[in-house]
This record gives structure tokens, C-alpha cells and sequence, in this order.
């Protein structure tokens, strides 16, 4: 039913709300995760920030450590604590009949406001079936709102586990469109493919065309699919003058499989050398590319 | 909503803009608490920011032609919660809405029926802050049944109530909503009235309930005999609003009578009871207006990074330069 050690997860994490919230409003939480009640539970799911307020979780290191190693990749750091209840409530709620636990859970998406699809679309990797809704996170990235397409796209290791090739392409190709933090999408590296790569320096071309910048990640979905078709573009961006740019080309290099590409990052030893002893890695770049953004 | 109006040519020639009324009303901050963003353009979410706006409601109403299924009413209504709420966002103005079923569609009863039963799914969401917009258009007996239904609707979830009054038969129409709104037991300083006018005002006020106006041209209040109704009647449980929607009517209806007011010699704090403040502590009665959520979508830079990230919060929109011709 579920893909982790819920009874462990839910455990660390009801651990985490009643840090954040007070004693009444835990009481009132449990109080109103009746199974029985539908209205009931769609009622507090609705109602929880109006009583929880939305102040950042706190959260200590070791629990931090215990959620990672529950659910690789999954973290509630930085979220909203009325997030946290909701996905809390979300993994509360009765999952034994499964035609009725995702009817009870689509219909919440179906009615959700800005915050609480942002709770639901969260809440993916927690949630009973996994396999159940990879149709409905692929709906989630045809979101024009901002704030939940990045919780889709940023830091949630749904998406990488259960998306087909074809709603993978459209997430990452959507982060770079709408300019998200490119280097926080979980399982990158592990989901690039031919086909995206393709995609991608169609897209470089085009930026190109129009006078417009480039996001340097976009580099490392086409690293390891470098050719003789697209090394000119390479080493386009090994010779651009800004040297954040510089050390995408070098990076992608690092992560091809074509040997002109492998000389000439031997050719730039400096880059090679800050590889080598993980000076600069793609976490490194894009965290550098943001703060030249900001 | 608008009707037929009386054009001539005159009305239709190209304008020139005298923006100079936004000067005299500069630094002041308005709460539109009518408004339908639904039907209107970023453009218009732009200039009311520039205005001074900073808050808004949005009542659920008619789009201009009938639904035909529950489905179209519940993606509108998520739409009023979700992405409009959003596209408001990006501009710093906080969007609050009304939920309910408006009068003319009332009148399809089987219809009605499906859309009662899924009311309750979106008027405790968070940001909803009354029941609205309801009442009467044509003041038929299936208006008469929906309305009801939706007063006790709202009395069960302690909120607030926006009624539409009616065009057709304004005076009648008026008094019957405020007789059954006080039959079903409903404190009238819960009950905003809206679309008053010269006619309807004073009973309205006299009965205890709030009395909204909606300045809208041809059809409704224009800003003048606004001016004359504040000083006959002052500014105790009187709000302005745009009610702009799909008809000729105007978004920066609130800012630019408080630039008449102005003008007319009020006080600032005469203008900001009626462009401001009175809509909000009658709407913040539902317990979901929070004054400092305003600040803190109106504070924005538009440089500032959230998280750390390039995504600027709330997913701001860049400026653009309208004036230039060339669009990059």
C-alpha cells in the first residue's frame, strides 16, 4: 500500500507538528481525523490554516535525518506548517479500499485552492498507491500557478520515480520555461534521455535566436548525450565569457561519453581539477547561478 | 451587471486620459469589495495596483450566459479559490471571494439543486469571506427558494452575506431580501446590501445592515451622487465598489471617487471608511481577512528572491513598459 515504513513516517512527523502548533489545535487535528466523515475531513483539511497560521516549520536536524532516510529525497524543510498538517491529515486517512481513498483524494484536488493544491501535490510521495497518481502529478505540471508548479517540480521525489519519459520531458522543459530552480528537481541526472537532450538544445537555439539568456543546467541534460551533432554548441558555451556558463560546458563535458568532449575538458585544467575534487558540481552551479539572479 | 445603454457617438470617440486624480489620492490604500477579475484583463490588475488597491473581493456571479452543468459551476468556483487568486497575486492585490449561487441562475431549479449540494465544498476554504453574491433578479418563487437556502447556509457557517439587489423593481426587490434575510434570523451587521442608490439607502442603514454602492456607468451609481449620499448620509456602514465585471464599467471606480471625495473636501479618514475600511470589517466577520496579508503582498520588490530562489514570490510579474513600441 504504501512505498516506506508509514507507521515510522508518521510517527517522526506527528512528532514535528506538535512542536509547531499548539496542544489545542493538536487535540483539535486528531479530533477531526474521523474516517467515517468525509465532509468532516474535507472540512479541517479546508480549515487548517485559519488555525494553524502558516509561520515556517521548525525542525531539528536528527528529525530532518530520520524523515530523509524514512523517504530519500522527501523533506518538509522550509514548508509551511499548515503544509505539514495537511499532508499529515492526508496520510491519516483511511486507505484500505482503494477505489474509495482516491476517489475521497482526487475530489480534494478537484475543489483545492492556490495553498491546498500546493499541500496536495506535496503530499505525492507520502500518499497510499503511489503508482496511482502519476497521471494526476502529470496534470499538476500543466499548472500556470507558480508556487505549485515549484512544488512539483522542486525538491519532491515523486515526479523522478513515477512519471513515464514522456510527462518527465514536460517537467523539466516547464522548469526551465518558468524559470524554477532547475538544479532542485530530484532524480535529474538519472532521468536524462536522448529525447530531452534533443529537446533541450532545440530550446538553447532558440534562446539564442531571441537575444535571451540561457539557465546554465540546461547543459546537464545534454552532457551525457553530447555528440558530433551538437559539440559546436559545446564548445560555444565553453568559449562564452561568462564563467558561469564556462563551467556548464564544463560540467556537461565531465558527463559525456564523446571523447572530443572529455579533451577538451582536459584542455581547460583548472575546471577539470575543480571537478575532479568536487569544487564544482551541478549543486554548486546552480546554487551560484541563483545568487547572481538574485 | 450591466444593460442596454444609451450610447451616442460622442460616448464612443477615443478619450484622452487625465490620470492627475492619482496624485491627489497618492499613498492611500483601497479595498474593492466587488469586483469581478474573472472578466477583466491584466492590464486592469496593473493600473488598480498603481492605484492604490490592495485588496479585493470577488463575488461568484453570472458570466453573461447561462451554465449548463454543476461541473462548469464547481471549475468556476475553484477557479475563484485557485487561479485568479494567483493571477492577483502577481500584481500584490489580495484576492478574497464570495461564494454562492447568483439570482438568474437560480431559476434553473435542476441545476440549482446539484449546485447547492456542492456549496459546502468551497465556502470554508481559506480566503472566502461570505456567502454571495444572492438575492434577487426577475424575484421569482425559485430566486425566493435559493436565496433562503443560502441565508441558512451562511448562518451555519458564521458568515458573512453579500446580496445583489435587483434592477427590475429596485425598491420592492431591496426591502423583501432585508425582511427575509431578518426572517431566517440573520444579524443584519452580517448582511452587506449592495448596489444601493439614492432610493434604497436609508432603510438599509435604518434596519442596521451594511450599505454597499456599486459605482458603475449608466446603469448604477455614478461617483457624484456618491459624493452627495456621503454627505447626506456619512460614512457609518456605507462601502464602495467597482462591481466591474464583462460590461462597460470601471476598475478604478473606488480610487477615483475617493479622488472626488478628495476634491469635495472629506477627510482622509471619511475616504478611507468608505474605500477601505468599512468593507473590511464587515467582511472580516467570516474570520478570513487578515490586514497584514495586504502588507506583505503589497511589499513586494520585484527583484526579491523567495527562498532563496529565482522565483520571485507569489510569482510576481515583471513590469512592461506600455508606452514603448517596442515589446521585447
Amino acid at each position: 500500500m504504501f512505498n516506506y515504513s508509514w507507521e515510522q513516517l508518521t510517527k517522526t512527523i506527528a512528532e514535528v507538528v506538535s512542536q509547531n502548533v499548539s496542544g489545542e489545535i493538536w487535540n483539535w487535528l486528531h479530533e477531526n481525523t474521523n474516517q467515517a466523515n468525509t465532509g468532516r475531513f474535507n472540512r479541517t483539511f479546508a480549515a487548517i490554516p485559519s488555525k494553524t497560521g502558516k509561520a515556517s516549520v521548525s525542525i531539528t536536524n536528527d528529525q530532518q535525518k530520520q524523515i530523509a532516510s524514512l523517504l530519500p529525497g522527501f523533506t518538509i524543510e522550509g514548508w509551511p506548517v499548515d503544509r505539514l498538517c495537511r499532508v499529515w491529515l492526508l496520510m491519516q486517512l483511511d486507505a484500505t479500499d482503494q477505489q474509495k481513498y482516491f476517489r475521497s483524494i482526487e475530489n480534494l484536488f478537484l475543489t483545492a485552492d492556490v495553498n491546498e493544491q500546493e499541500a496536495l501535490y506535496a503530499s505525492l510521495p507520502v500518499l497510499a498507491y503511489p503508482e496511482l497518481w502519476a497521471k494526476r502529478c502529470a496534470e499538476g505540471i500543466r499548472s500556470n500557478i507558480g508556487t505549485v508548479l515549484q512544488t512539483i517540480i522542486c525538491d519532491n521525489p515523486y515526479p523522478s520515480v513515477y512519471l513515464d519519459d514522456k510527462a518527465w520531458n514536460q517537467l523539466v522543459l516547464k522548469a526551465f520555461f518558468t524559470e524554477k530552480p532547475v538544479h532542485r528537481i530530484i532524480g535529474l541526472d538519472k532521468r536524462n534521455n536522448k529525447e530531452l537532450a534533443d529537446t533541450l538544445v532545440d530550446y538553447a537555439h532558440e534562446r539564442w535566436a531571441a537575444g535571451r539568456a540561457i539557465n546554465p543546467q540546461l547543459w546537464r541534460g545534454v552532457g551525457r548525450f553530447i555528440n558530433e551533432n551538437n559539440f559546436d554548441d559545446i564548445k560555444r558555451v565553453f568559449d562564452s565569457t561568462d564563467k558561469i556558463e564556462q563551467a556548464a560546458a564544463a560540467l556537461a563535458c565531465n558527463d559525456a561519453n564523446y571523447t572530443p568532449a572529455k579533451e577538451l575538458l582536459q584542455s581547460h585544467s583548472r575546471l577539470a581539477d575543480e571537478i575532479k575534487n568536487d569544487r564544482l558540481t551541478w549543486w554548486i552551479l546552480g546554487e551560484r547561478y541563483m545568487t547572481v539572479l538574485a | 451587471m450591466c444593460c442596454s445603454n444609451n450610447l451616442t457617438e460622442k460616448d464612443l470617440l477615443p478619450g484622452k486620459q487625465d490620470t492627475s486624480y492619482l496624485e491627489r489620492i497618492k499613498g492611500m490604500r483601497f479595498f474593492d469589495p466587488h469586483i469581478h477579475m474573472t472578466s477583466r484583463t491584466t492590464d486592469d490588475y496593473q493600473a488598480m495596483a498603481d492605484a492604490g488597491i490592495v485588496a479585493i473581493i470577488e463575488p461568484a456571479f453570472w458570466l453573461g450566459q447561462p451554465r449548463t452543468g454543476v461541473d462548469t459551476f464547481r471549475d468556476y468556483y475553484s477557479s475563484l479559490v485557485g487561479w485568479e487568486r494567483f493571477r492577483s497575486s502577481q500584481f500584490g492585490i489580495k484576492h478574497y471571494c464570495t461564494i454562492g449561487l447568483n439570482s438568474r441562475e437560480a431559476n434553473n431549479e435542476a441545476l440549482a439543486e446539484q449546485v447547492m449540494e456542492i456549496l459546502p465544498l468551497f465556502i470554508y476554504k481559506e480566503g472566502v469571506v461570505g456567502v454571495g453574491e444572492i438575492g434577487f433578479d426577475d424575484q421569482t418563487p425559485a430566486e425566493d427558494k435559493y436565496y433562503r437556502l443560502q441565508l441558512e447556509l451562511a448562518k451555519e457557517a458564521s458568515m458573512p452575506v453579500q446580496i445583489h439587489t435587483p434592477h427590475r423593481d429596485k425598491k420592492k426587490g431591496t426591502s423583501r431580501s432585508m425582511d427575509i434575510a431578518l426572517e431566517h434570523n440573520l444579524d443584519p451587521y452580517t448582511v452587506i446590501v449592495d448596489h444601493n442608490n439614492e432610493e434604497t439607502v436609508k432603510e438599509v442603514l435604518d434596519r442596521g445592515f451594511w450599505a454597499a454602492f456599486t459605482i458603475y456607468p449608466f446603469t448604477k451609481m455614478g461617483n457624484e451622487r456618491m459624493v452627495e449620499i456621503v454627505k447626506q448620509y456619512g460614512t457609518e456602514r456605507i462601502m464602495i465598489n467597482s462591481a466591474a465585471d464583462w460590461g462597460i464599467s470601471d476598475p478604478l471606480a473606488v480610487p477615483k471617487t475617493a479622488a472626488l471625495m478628495k476634491d469635495h473636501g472629506f477627510s482622509d479618514e471619511d475616504i478611507r471608511m468608505v474605500t477601505y475600511q468599512n468593507a473590511i470589517t464587515a467582511f472580516a466577520q467570516s474570520g478570513q481577512i487578515n490586514v497584514d496579508d495586504f502588507t506583505v503582498a503589497q511589499g513586494i520588490d520585484q527583484s526579491e528572491k523567495f527562498e532563496g530562489n529565482t522565483i520571485l514570490r507569489g510569482g510576481q510579474q515583471p513590469r512592461v513598459d506600455k508606452n514603448s513600441m517596442i515589446i521585447k
